[in-house]
């Protein structure tokens, strides 16, 4: 790969990954992302994000791990047999 | 489809060969005839036509006749995949000379001698002049690719966790993949080694795509991890080039003939037990002969890639479980073997599944998203629960790949009641209740990529993200922070290359 280009992404072409979520959600990335910052990359806008590729599934987890804290929606109906 | 479950397709695969390796590649004409039949598109294929006899370069615009005002973004589509292949080379734009447009010499002259019959390269495979045991017909070879693919999906699939009648019980069935077959889905990282569950391995994300995509995706999947393998060990002495072109040929040889394996290079007799080991090629013993199987002839038969992942995933489906065994019109990946796979599963408004089956496969991947709860011969019954759906897509199967493997399954009867009272085949509440289970549970839709920003200037920001948006990569742009995000970066960087040559 030649000389560094102009408008090269992030350092040489690294892997990234977008995220795509509702405001509420990124607030809570945000936050995790507050202890080490150690996971975001770039904060786009109100819905989208940019993270490290390795973070990603760690992430998930945490954020599974949060919002299981404060939410449990219900079986939509019990098991009869 | 979330991070690390993207298919490992040859497409993308080829896309990040250097030019060097296409050349040497397309010195086989079997292999420059094959991406041309199977890999383009028809606008494509048709500047390849037009530019083969062309005794000097064309100039580009002189495509556009072939193209209406409309058909801009298929052009620019074509020539980036001509372009990322390697068949064709452009000249860079410049204010002095208008761009000119030829095919890389080697693929041309390659495809010229496939087409013509010139020329003695037996790229397309020597028959064997020895007497061919009689038994050995196209059935036979069918059931010997059934049996070999099958034990390779068996053994994934058994990779399971132990939680359900079905996954348990599918254990057995067969004899199991090769050691050197084993150490490669580890390697791709379809298994990882695991305590948990007797076979010591476990099912990944990426293993559950692999189960899911038609055969002749799999297949791919398979090949390039063992390509990928063999790069990595130049001690085994074969070239993934080499490999690849071999591949290829294969693809070209005609099922239920006897080739001679004499008539191969040591390098390439040398690829032929992995082969036999992934059911490609069949070799009785002590001949010298080898016989292509249908996994190896339909290798280039179907652009996969090309392929949306609810035709692949139907594909897969018909082809792995939901037949008899010895039912041999549902190896080919052909979509109309889809159709003669007769569907088994019938679902209630109220979740509950039955499924006419005794394949020990199907019952396994029912097992991915159902609870299973009761085995009768020839039959099982369970129900989807929201844990069952949450457990599947927190393997990385997505809510629209149960919904369209159910309905691909469908028994007969659910769809004779639904085309007499003229309803969906499965139950809406069914279907829109495993959806809400999804989003209930993906919190966020990631993509992999690339970011673009720090542009140097308004113009450049917007020259690139239009080149982006043209080939269809980009994922995310805004104008105010001259930011952007695309799947691929390989054409953006050539693209970006090529620029720099003209200023």
């Amino acid at each position: 790969m030649g000389p560094p280009l102009a408008a090269e992404p992030d350092p040489p072409w690294r892997c990234r990954v977008l995220i795509e979520c509702e405001p509420a959600i990124k607030s809570i990335i945000v936050h995790l992302d507050s202890v080490n910052n150690d996971i975001i990359i770039e904060d786009l806008d109100e819905q989208h994000l940019v993270v490290k590729e390795n973070m990603v599934h760690s992430l998930k987890q945490k954020l599974e791990d949060r919002l299981r804290e404060t939410y449990r929606p219900e079986e939509p109906l019990a098991d009869s047999d | 489809m979330s991070v690390g479950t993207q298919s490992y397709q040859l497409v993308d695969y080829l896309e990040k060969l250097p030019g060097t390796t296409f050349r040497k590649l397309y010195q086989q004409p079997s292999t420059a005839f094959a991406i041309f039949r199977r890999m383009l598109p028809d606008l494509a294929k048709l500047f390849v036509q037009a530019l083969l006899y062309a005794p000097s370069p064309l100039l580009l615009s002189q495509l556009d006749i072939w193209v209406t005002a409309a058909g801009k973004i298929q052009r620019d589509r074509a020539l980036s995949i001509l372009r990322s292949l390697h068949i064709v080379q452009i000249s860079p734009p410049s204010k002095d000379r208008p761009q000119e447009i030829q095919l890389a010499t080697n693929f041309k002259n390659s495809l010229r001698h496939a087409l013509e019959g010139s020329s003695t390269h037996n790229s397309f495979g020597v028959p064997s002049t020895l007497p061919v045991d009689p038994t050995i017909d196209i059935n036979f070879l069918d059931r010997y690719a059934r049996k070999k693919w099958e034990d390779i999906l068996h053994y994934v699939v058994n990779s399971v966790g132990g939680d359900s009648a079905g996954a348990s019980s599918a254990g057995g069935a067969g004899s199991g993949p090769k050691a050197s077959v084993r150490d490669l889905l580890l390697a791709g990282r379809l298994v990882e080694r695991r305590n948990d569950t007797r076979s010591g391995v476990g099912i990944t994300q990426a293993g559950f795509t692999f189960l899911l995509q038609e055969a002749n995706a799999q297949v791919w999947t398979l090949l390039l991890l063992w390509l990928e393998a063999a790069s990595h060990n130049p001690d085994l002495g074969m070239e993934s080039v080499d490999m690849l072109s071999f591949l290829f040929m294969l693809a070209s040889l005609e099922l239920g003939r006897a080739y001679d394996t004499n008539a191969l290079p040591v390098e390439r007799r040398n690829m032929l037990p992995s082969l036999v080991d992934f059911g490609l090629i069949y070799i009785p013993r002590d001949t010298r002969q080898y016989f292509p199987t249908r996994l190896a002839t339909t290798l280039t038969s179907t652009s996969s890639a090309l392929r949306s992942l609810s035709a692949g995933f139907t594909a897969a489906a018909a082809n792995a479980p939901g037949s008899a065994p010895g039912d041999v019109a549902a190896l080919g990946p052909a979509p109309a073997a889809t159709n003669e796979t007769k569907g088994s599963i019938i679902i209630e408004t109220n979740y509950r599944l039955y499924a006419y089956t005794s394949s020990p496969l199907q019952i396994a991947v029912l097992a991915l998203f159902t609870q299973l709860n009761m085995r009768f011969a020839g039959m099982v019954t369970g129900r989807l629960t929201r844990d069952s759906i949450r457990r599947a897509i927190s393997y990385g199967i997505t809510a629209d790949q149960i919904i369209s493997y159910l309905a691909a399954h469908a028994h007969e009867e659910m769809i004779r009641t639904a085309v007499a009272k003229g309803t969906p085949v499965l139950p809406p509440t069914v279907v829109d209740q495993i959806r809400l289970w999804q989003l209930e549970n993906e919190r966020m839709h990631t993509t992999a990529g690339f970011l673009f920003k720090d542009f140097d200037s308004l113009e450049e920001y917007q020259a690139l993200s239009s080149y982006a948006e043209e080939i269809g990569t980009l994922i995310w742009k805004s104008d105010r922070k001259q930011m952007f995000f695309v799947s691929k970066f390989e054409q953006i960087r050539d693209y970006l290359k090529s620029r720099k040559k003209v200023e």
